[in-house]
């Protein structure tokens, strides 16, 4: 970062060394918790009874795994999330970039107008209960449908994209124009593929926000066929804790061993996660960026 | 008698053209008229309709009949609302949290920022900013499952504290500690993820400014303090105008994985209380609903006031 280079020539302080300690502190306060769920989602239920000071399995072994693979449930809820983001991210980014474009675009009559509009959904909304009726009565409840459309669109994320455009040349695509070229040419072959920094940001925030997607997935599907996979996760975290509390009657062993899975199922979750996050982090990075900008 | 047929005629010429105009127009850009209809239908259908069954605030529901259908009631439903003590309690409760918010995770995330910024050893910086962020990006399902796991009787936590001789402490059951948990899990997922806006601001110092410093012998926090503070105070005062713009909406996600039953009289704040009268009861939609449009009332106009105040500190606002 260009700010500290006045810092090159100091010395290393006693306040180095301390904020190296407290950051490191910090550092560890993130990464201990998710070394226990990764050890405890490896270990025996024997060697979990000896002791529940579980730094790293003697015996590592994916029992836990297996078991939960054996319930249907995460397999229900891998296929909803991937449904949700095969589906849902392409219908997002298309409407949110369809609309982007075309308020991009000055000179047809009604724009101000429906920019407000739309600006206005961003302050004011219905929130949960109409919006529930409202799937209701078109019976998209206990479909995948109704999380897609809900999902359909984002405001803030169309703005992203909105800002992006208009800082293109405009006589980029006057020209095109000019040449007789379509406005769907003109979105889909100049536009769009100019625009890919902010297409990732957006493409990153919509499956993110998808494959977290949780609160409207649990109000919208109650059935068993369609359950997202943290309603699942959810679910089995929970189910277990009833059987810890509600009944004394299972044996240790059977409770701790309910831990293992349940830690097997938080990283049945989070493992996509961790795997796209290294390669899309400096995608976030510019994106936060534009918005902060933008803010 | 002539200057007023003549006025109309020119009345209706005007007329006419603007229809003309409207015409000439719809000719002109009928692309961007077609491009524009997908995402239109989708406000259309998933933004406004739900707004307008924000009527049935004023109604008594009834299923057979539906939204449109049912009679209306008047304020009788707004009525039911403010004489339920939980709704108030639940008004009370979500207040009190997101007051601690603003005075607990608000400034984390500056700290972090400022920290991140001063630690000079540059990879090592990159490192812990790759770890720091990454919670964000989990469910607070997720979060809550690894907080349980780390923080129950028989967790990490309490293992090596019974370990070090010291009583165990119920983290997740109490509610005397209910709220700072909801802090700390929320320093812990969100502020890494925060202090890059931060980072970003402070990244557009101008180095002279430094430089000055120095060259008037300032130490290093009186450079932090008279020169790097000051300039990311314009970001500070428009997040936080933001923030108090939220006041209303606690979290619902972090406050339904985190609570349990022995948490459940602290956790219930306005959305929990919205949800639990709505989806886990059998619902009245009219009381329901009326509760639902004052929330999004007192929403707005916390939001409209908030953007005030952000351009009046310099900000552009939320809208730009």
């Amino acid at each position: 970062m260009a700010s500290k280079a006045h810092y090159k020539k100091d010395k290393f302080e006693l306040m180095d060394w301390i904020l190296i300690i407290i950051l490191t502190l910090g550092m560890l306060c993130i990464l201990i918790p998710f070394f226990n769920v990764i050890a405890i989602s490896f270990t025996s239920y024997k060697e979990y009874m000896q002791s529940t000071w579980v730094i790293w399995p003697k015996e590592p072994t994916l029992a836990a795994y297996q078991e939960l693979f054996k319930d249907n449930r995460i397999l229900v809820g891998y296929k909803t999330t991937l449904c949700y983001l095969l589906v849902g991210l392409p219908l997002n980014l298309l409407l949110c970039s369809t609309l982007a474009y075309a308020l991009c675009r000055k000179g047809w009559m009604g724009r101000h107008l429906i920019f407000m509009l739309i600006l206005f959904t961003m302050i004011f909304n219905g929130g949960i209960v109409p919006l529930y009726l409202v799937m209701k009565s078109f019976n998209l409840t206990n479909t995948i449908w109704s999380i897609i459309f809900a999902q359909g669109m984002n405001t803030f994320n169309m703005i992203l994209i909105y800002n992006y455009f208009c800082s293109l040349p405009e006589a980029l695509m006057e020209s095109a124009n000019l040449d007789g070229a379509d406005e769907w040419t003109i979105l889909f072959r100049i536009v769009l593929p100019l625009s890919k920094p902010i297409l990732a940001t957006v493409v990153l925030f919509v499956a993110v926000q998808l494959w977290n997607e949780y609160f409207m997935s649990m109000i919208f599907l109650r059935s068993n066929d369609w359950q997202s996979l943290q309603q699942v996760l959810r679910s089995i975290v929970m189910d277990s804790q009833v059987v810890d509390t509600a009944s004394t009657m299972v044996d240790v062993g059977e409770k701790n061993f309910t831990d293992a899975i349940k830690m097997a199922a938080v990283m049945a979750t989070m493992i996509p996660v961790m795997c796209v996050y290294p390669f899309l982090q400096k995608y976030f990075t510019k994106g936060i960026m534009i918005g902060a900008i933008k803010a | 008698m002539t200057s007023l047929a003549k006025e109309k005629k020119t009345v209706t010429a005007a007329h006419a053209t603007g229809m003309q105009k409207l015409a000439i127009n719809f000719k002109k850009y009928w692309q961007i008229y077609l491009l524009l209809i997908p995402a239109l239908v989708w406000y259309l259908l998933f933004a406004y309709y739900p707004m307008a069954g924000l009527q049935l605030a004023f109604k008594t529901y009834k299923a057979k009949i539906g939204i449109w259908g049912s009679p209306w009631c008047g304020f009788q439903n707004f009525e039911a609302v403010f004489r339920d003590m939980y709704f108030w309690r639940s008004v009370g409760r979500t207040l009190l949290i997101n007051v601690g918010r603003l005075v607990i995770n608000f400034p984390a995330p500056i700290l972090v920022a400022l920290m991140l910024n001063e630690l000079r050893v540059g990879r090592y910086k990159k490192v812990m900013q790759t770890v720091f962020t990454f919670p964000h990006f989990l469910s607070w399902v997720v979060v809550a499952s690894i907080m349980t796991n780390l923080l129950s009787i028989d967790g990490l936590v309490n293992s090596a504290l019974s370990a070090a001789g010291i009583p165990t402490i119920n983290f997740l059951g109490s509610e005397k500690i209910f709220q700072p948990m909801l802090y700390i899990t929320d320093i812990w997922k969100s502020a890494g993820y925060s202090s890059i806006i931060y980072l970003s601001a402070i990244s557009g110092i101008d180095q002279d400014q430094y430089e000055a410093a120095e060259i008037d012998g300032a130490t290093r926090w009186q450079r932090i303090w008279s020169v790097t503070l000051p300039n990311i105070l314009p970001t500070i005062s428009v997040l936080f105008i933001m923030t108090t713009g939220n006041l209303m909406t606690a979290g619902f996600d972090q406050i339904f994985n985190l609570s349990n039953a022995a948490t459940k009289n602290v956790a219930e704040v306005l959305d929990m209380y919205i949800y639990r009268i709505t989806f886990t009861a059998s619902t009245d939609f009219g009381f329901s609903t009326a509760v639902s449009l004052f929330r999004s009332i007192i929403n707005m106009t916390l939001l409209v006031i908030a953007n005030k105040g952000s351009k009046m500190m310099g900000g552009t606002g939320l809208f730009g």
